[in-house]
């Protein structure tokens, strides 16, 4: 067929490199979502490995605890006077004698003087006067059986010895700590739903934003003939790589962040704080975040582009 | 090919901007659409292009009813129809080969093909040269070619242009109206809305003139002239 047009001169060239059928990745606010998305991640990975150390916590306390007791021999006599300290280790030996003949013990360990000083420490400091606060005698205890019925008897045996000896199970104090290491895995479960509700309202957000500032275009691939499909996923795509941008930097100071918690728990040592160390599998789960968080972030772009599109003839 | 049955557009609570329309295109033909300012045009093009809605009324487009598909049954019509807009309705941050190439990418062709044809399609309308140029940098007359291009690339059964030669100098024009009429020979049902009563005489094709709401078929003597002697 002849050419009905005269060839043009050349005014200027465009890269040839194919273009976004719209130009999401040249809007405004694309940097502020990059950056909105990196912090939300990073707080999630904060949130997520705080749950995740406190539940190992609670795991080592727990099995650490198991059929183990500790026997108390106080120092106060039931009229409020004190024994004598050579008296409290008589009779601490002497329990320590029914105990290593029961046939429910597994062990049991007479704590002296120097152990019982470094379990107060952290509550009377360094400088106690050992000689001037009497101190009861304890035997660590392990049973292979600690129910309430044997724990009992034992303890009826030993009040043979001492009027107040008592054997304590570290349940009441450990189901207050488990209490409370649950509410706190709670509040960051609770916190990372919220990061979570966070990260899909600001991409529906920005999704809607970018619709109505490309609204002309839209309309244009519509009329066209592009099925939702195809105009969700020019959403869909831009919100991937800005989702993975986003939380690849959140998990990156998240690493730091979590690092420098670990070298500095780990440098408190001895102290109330056990370490805060994660396993393989939840280092895992959190480096596996970006994956999550860009999934999120497209599965939202799709859904608020397929809605805003549904309003259209 | 397109028929319109007691059809009525209006816009909110609005009076109706289009009252009580019938006609019909049959395949292969080619109409003006032509009427004063405000007469409606752009609107019965947007029923025509599936745009909008009608208030009332039927329209049948390729032997279905339109009112009675669904948004996914429209996808196919559409891609049927290519369409020339008045304000080009270019992708600024696109090629003239990526706005001519749109089309085939939405219908999932490969990209051999659309290369292939992309070329020889811009080579055609003149623009071989401009292939990778934006459009901001064009003149009015080679971005009114790369929409023509544009709608025409899918070789769509029904073309409709708004104005196409509203901001045009009469010799571009009428390069533009010789274009149309070889798709029109190519078997391309064509309607180009306009109120160039100059060009519609010397082009002499059946004019569907709208006013007041109301829309009348008007068979040009031109082109009756013309059948007379057996030139159609």
């Amino acid at each position: 067929m002849r050419n009905p047009f005269k060839k043009d001169r050349m005014i200027g060239k465009a890269r040839q490199k194919r273009q976004y059928d719209l130009p999401l990745n040249k809007s405004s606010g694309t940097g502020f979502l990059i950056l909105l998305i990196c912090l939300m991640t990073f707080l999630a990975m904060l949130a997520l490995a705080a749950s995740f150390a406190l539940s190992a916590m609670t795991e080592r306390w727990s099995s650490g605890l198991e059929n183990k007791v500790t026997v108390e021999i106080p120092a106060e006599k039931p009229d409020g006077t004190i024994y004598a300290p050579e008296n409290i280790k008589s009779q601490t030996a002497r329990a320590y004698e029914v105990l290593s003949t029961h046939p429910s013990v597994v062990s049991a360990h007479v704590m002296t003087d120097e152990e019982i000083r470094d379990l107060v420490r952290p509550w009377l400091g360094e400088d106690l006067p050992l000689g001037k606060v009497p101190l009861p005698g304890l035997i660590s205890v392990e049973l292979n059986d600690s129910t309430l019925k044997t724990v009992k008897i034992l303890e009826t045996k030993l009040q043979d010895i001492n009027e107040k000896a008592r054997i304590d199970t570290h349940e009441e104090w450990l189901s207050h700590l488990l209490r409370f290491t649950g509410a706190l895995q709670f509040a960051a479960a609770l916190l990372t739903v919220i990061i979570g509700i966070t990260t899909v309202t600001a991409v529906a957000g920005g999704v809607r934003s970018r619709m109505a500032v490309h609204n002309a275009e839209v309309e244009l691939l519509h009329l066209m003939g592009a099925s939702d499909n195809y105009i969700s996923r020019q959403f869909q795509r831009h919100s991937l790589i800005m989702a993975f941008q986003g939380a690849l930097g959140g998990i990156g100071i998240g690493g730091i962040a979590l690092m420098t918690i670990g070298w500095i728990s780990g440098e408190m040592g001895v102290s109330l704080l056990p370490d805060f160390t994660l396993g393989a599998v939840q280092i895992a789960m959190l480096a596996a975040l970006p994956v999550l968080v860009a999934l999120i972030a497209t599965l939202t772009a799709r859904q608020t582009v397929l809605k805003v599109l549904a309003q259209m003839p | 090919m397109i028929r319109f049955e007691h059809v009525g557009l209006r816009y909110g609570i609005g009076p109706e901007v289009l009252s009580d329309i019938n006609f019909a295109l049959e395949p292969g033909s080619f109409h003006f659409l032509t009427g004063p300012s405000g007469a409606g045009k752009t609107s019965l093009l947007s029923l025509m292009y599936l745009g909008r809605h009608p208030t009332r009324g039927l329209i049948t487009m390729f032997g279905q009813n339109t009112g009675g598909l669904t948004r996914k049954q429209l996808v196919p019509l559409r891609q049927r129809i290519g369409v020339v807009f008045q304000d080009f309705r270019l992708l600024g941050h696109m090629s003239a080969f990526d706005n001519v190439a749109l089309p085939l990418r939405i219908q999932g062709k490969s990209e051999k093909e659309i290369g292939n044809n992309v070329h020889e399609l811009l080579e055609w309308v003149g623009l071989g040269d401009h292939m990778h140029v934006l459009p901001s940098t064009m003149s009015g007359g080679q971005q009114q070619r790369v929409a023509i291009a544009r709608a025409v690339i899918t070789r769509p059964r029904l073309l409709l242009a708004d104005e196409p030669t509203g901001n045009l100098d009469d010799e571009i024009g009428y390069r533009l109206m010789n274009l149309f009429e070889q798709l029109n020979r190519m078997g391309t049902t064509i309607l180009i809305a306009t109120h160039d009563h100059a060009l519609i005489e010397k082009f002499g094709h059946t004019k569907l003139i709208l006013d007041g709401g109301g829309l009348t078929v008007e068979q040009s003597t031109h082109w009756l002239a013309k059948k007379i002697e057996g030139v159609f």
